[in-house]
């Protein structure tokens, strides 16, 4: 284990935050936090980080503890925050260069593994541009891989694609996927994208409220809610009739939306079979149908009894400010 | 060792970024400075009482009383009877703004119906109050010949000792150089923490192995260098502008010293204000209420001696104004060391505990492991 968390807890003047998590993330891993804003996970990378002292509890990070070593934790680890925090004026190779030296190699050691590095992300014919001149996309590439210059053997993703299009949010998971397989580093990231953890995460941690729901492999989780599939279908109006009837037949409704419904069957085919059955008895047309595997969102709305919603935080007002007078 | 260098680090990153933002020191060193000299430089006005005067009476006839009873009726000067050598003294330590001879023989010379000469050595260093001083003397002997029943009968032959020639650009530019100080230190010390929290740049100071008060001494010194760069430009520019620098080089340099001790006091104190600081719109409320008055109460405009009473003892706290009053004695009178060691003093002082104050609660605020 190259991180181990025990029993941590951090309360802000009272409101729980992160409510006595334990877990584990093995070496070589790419582990993701899932849940939705608020429910702790940048309070957990900021306390694995150093950033802010526990409540309660503590963690061993590459076997040192992160309250008594803080030093020899901070050197084992890299942190790429949920903002950017490359310098926009500086170019991509003096950011490089500065981070570097903040870890301590000389500035020729740093320079010597500048090009391998933003060469993994493509982005060596910029080296020499100032970053504000950067994508969003290309900012967040130079942050995964700035974060590598020390080293490290954990790198903390917070949040790493957020903000960012379909298209860019893909290539991002891939340089994710290439850092952890071709730099062996183990990489523990947050997300409140289901297919982000899917998709990239050996293991998923579900949290919400500070609290650990389920932890495991993406299909391990799916798995643990019954072979079940889900049918999404969609009703001629009246339906309110059809759909009592459905639950008193034993099915669950995990949402309705007017006349559409995502149904919880079993077999899909026996489910299937009844729907259509009950649509003819009740004389209700179904208008649409279709039958899908369970997601990570239906894992987590069925510990919850609510789904993910996608707040992208919008900039503060102030954070408007502090930017136009940087710029 | 491992300590300096991450110091160096950290000062470093904090001086590319400055530099590489060239708009901006620019408009700090220049822009403002030269708005503050035009509004203010030809918008002088207000009135100068209790001007310390010396006075040297060699006579102590009935009119030499009478005329030095004149002299001092109204709120205009302040007279102190002193020897020739006390007198001189003082107006070298700046006790008094002039020195007024008046001869032996006054009242005999003048009962006789004769002329007499009485001579007024000025420190001009501060041309509002020597104007002050020399039209009211003026005035006074004038009504008093008149009343003698010949016009002239008494003659004040000025007589410039510090300050020969300065003008009111000369008395302005100083507070100016120490005013762009004091601003730029806001923004390299208060303002560029709390966006360096805003944005995140500190975590990524606070995540790497380097110690914590290498962070902060490495911002604060970063600070105080971008204070100096705006200040020495604003200097230059002065200079440029045909201000004067009595001392030469020696002078120069002892002006960037100055800057460099109260740099580190502003840094601090603005360090400490933004610590405390969780949004921008409270920052310009800090400039608005102890940034400008402490520019305004440093005598860097108008001398102190035209503030009301009441606004004193602000003006005698005010570190400004004992920043704004080193960099005048330096640049218009000269090195004297007497006078410029309480200036010089006072702003150490202040330096050291805003240095210590700022640091502290900087780090206060770093939170997370130590
Ligand atoms: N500095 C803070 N002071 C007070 N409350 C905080 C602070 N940081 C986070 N919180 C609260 O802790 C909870 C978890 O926040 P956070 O860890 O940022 O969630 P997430 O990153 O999962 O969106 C939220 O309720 C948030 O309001
Ligand atoms: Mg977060």
């Amino acid at each position: 284990m190259i991180i181990e968390v025990e029993k941590l807890r951090k309360e802000f003047n009272g409101i729980v935050a992160v409510d006595g998590i334990s877990f584990g993330v093995e070496r070589g891993e790419i582990f993701g936090f899932l849940g939705p804003n608020g429910a702790g996970k940048t309070t957990t990378i900021n306390i694995l980080t150093t950033l802010l002292l526990p409540t309660s509890g503590t963690a061993r990070i590459a076997g040192y503890d992160l309250l008594r070593q803080p030093a020899e934790v901070r050197r084992r680890i890299g942190l790429v925050p949920q903002e950017v925090v490359l310098e926009g004026d500086l170019t991509a190779r003096e950011n490089l260069v500065f981070h570097g030296m903040l870890y301590g190699l000389s500035r020729s050691q740093v320079e010597r593994r500048i090009p391998e590095l933003l060469e993994l992300v493509e982005l060596a014919e910029r080296a020499d541009s100032k970053v504000k001149t950067f994508s969003g996309g290309m900012k967040r590439r130079l942050e995964l891989v700035k974060v590598l210059i020390h080293d490290p053997e954990v790198i903390f993703l917070d949040e790493p694609t957020v903000g960012l299009d379909p298209q860019t949010r893909r290539r991002i998971w891939e340089y994710i996927r290439l850092l952890n397989t071709e730099r062996e580093v183990t990489v523990f990231l947050t997300t409140h994208y289901m297919e982000e953890a899917e998709q990239l995460c050996d293991r998923v941690c579900i949290i919400d409220h500070g609290r650990i729901l389920d932890m495991g492999h993406p299909e391990e989780l799916k798995r643990r809610l019954g072979e079940r599939d889900i049918v999404e279908v969609e009703l001629s109006e009246p339906c309110g009739g059809f759909l009592s009837r459905l639950e008193s037949m034993g099915y669950r409704i995990k949402s309705v939306r007017g006349c559409r419904a995502s149904i919880v069957a079993g077999r899909r085919e026996k489910a299937l079979a009844e729907l259509f059955r009950l649509a003819g008895e009740l004389g209700v047309s179904i208008t649409s149908i279709s039958v899908r595997a369970p997601t990570l969102e239906d894992v987590f709305i069925h510990y919850t009894g609510r789904g993910i919603r996608d707040e992208a935080g919008g900039d503060s007002r102030m954070r408007q400010i502090a930017r136009r007078l940087k710029h | 060792m491992r300590f300096l260098r991450e110091v160096y680090v950290v000062f470093w990153k904090e001086m590319l970024v400055w530099v590489n933002n060239p708009m901006l020191p620019v408009v700090r060193a220049l822009v403002f400075p030269m708005m503050w000299i035009v509004i203010f430089g030809s918008a002088f006005g207000g009135e100068v009482n209790h001007i310390p005067v010396a006075v040297v009476s060699e006579d102590t006839g009935e009119l030499a009383l009478s005329y030095l009873s004149m002299l001092s009726t109204g709120r205009t000067l302040e007279l102190r009877y002193t020897s020739p050598t006390e007198a001189e003294r003082l107006l070298k330590t700046r006790g008094v703004y002039g020195v007024l001879y008046i001869p032996p023989g006054f009242t005999d010379e003048l009962r006789s119906g004769g002329r007499v000469r009485v001579s007024l050595s000025t420190d001009e260093s501060t041309p509002q109050i020597a104007e002050a001083m020399s039209a009211h003397i003026l005035r006074v002997s004038r009504t008093f010949s008149a009343a003698l029943g010949t016009g002239d009968a008494v003659e004040v032959v000025r007589n410039p000792v510090y300050g020969r020639g300065v003008k009111y650009l000369d008395y302005l530019a100083p507070g100016v150089v120490m005013m762009t100080i004091l601003f730029s230190s806001i923004f390299s010390g208060g303002l560029n923490l709390i966006l360096d929290r805003e944005f995140g740049t500190l975590k990524m100071l606070m995540v790497s192995p380097v110690s914590r008060d290498a962070i902060i001494l490495g911002k604060i010194f970063a600070g105080v260098a971008q204070s100096i760069a705006s200040g020495a430009v604003a200097l230059l520019v002065a200079m440029l502008m045909g201000v004067h620098l009595k001392s030469g080089a020696a002078g120069f340099g002892l002006v960037i010293l100055l800057m460099f001790i109260s740099g580190f006091g502003f840094i601090g104190m603005s360090t400490a204000f933004a610590t405390r600081i969780t949004q921008l719109e409270q920052l310009m409320v800090v400039m608005q209420v102890i940034i400008m008055p402490m520019w305004f109460l440093s005598g860097g405009l108008y001398p102190l001696e035209s503030m009301p009473d009441w606004m004193r003892p602000l003006a005698i706290v005010n570190p400004m104004t004992y920043a704004t009053d080193a960099a005048r004695e330096i640049m218009i009178r000269g090195i004297i060391w007497q006078t410029l060691a309480v200036d010089f003093a006072v702003i150490s002082a202040f330096a050291v505990t805003m240095f210590l104050i700022g640091s502290y609660s900087f780090k206060k605020t770093l939170g997370g492991v130590k």
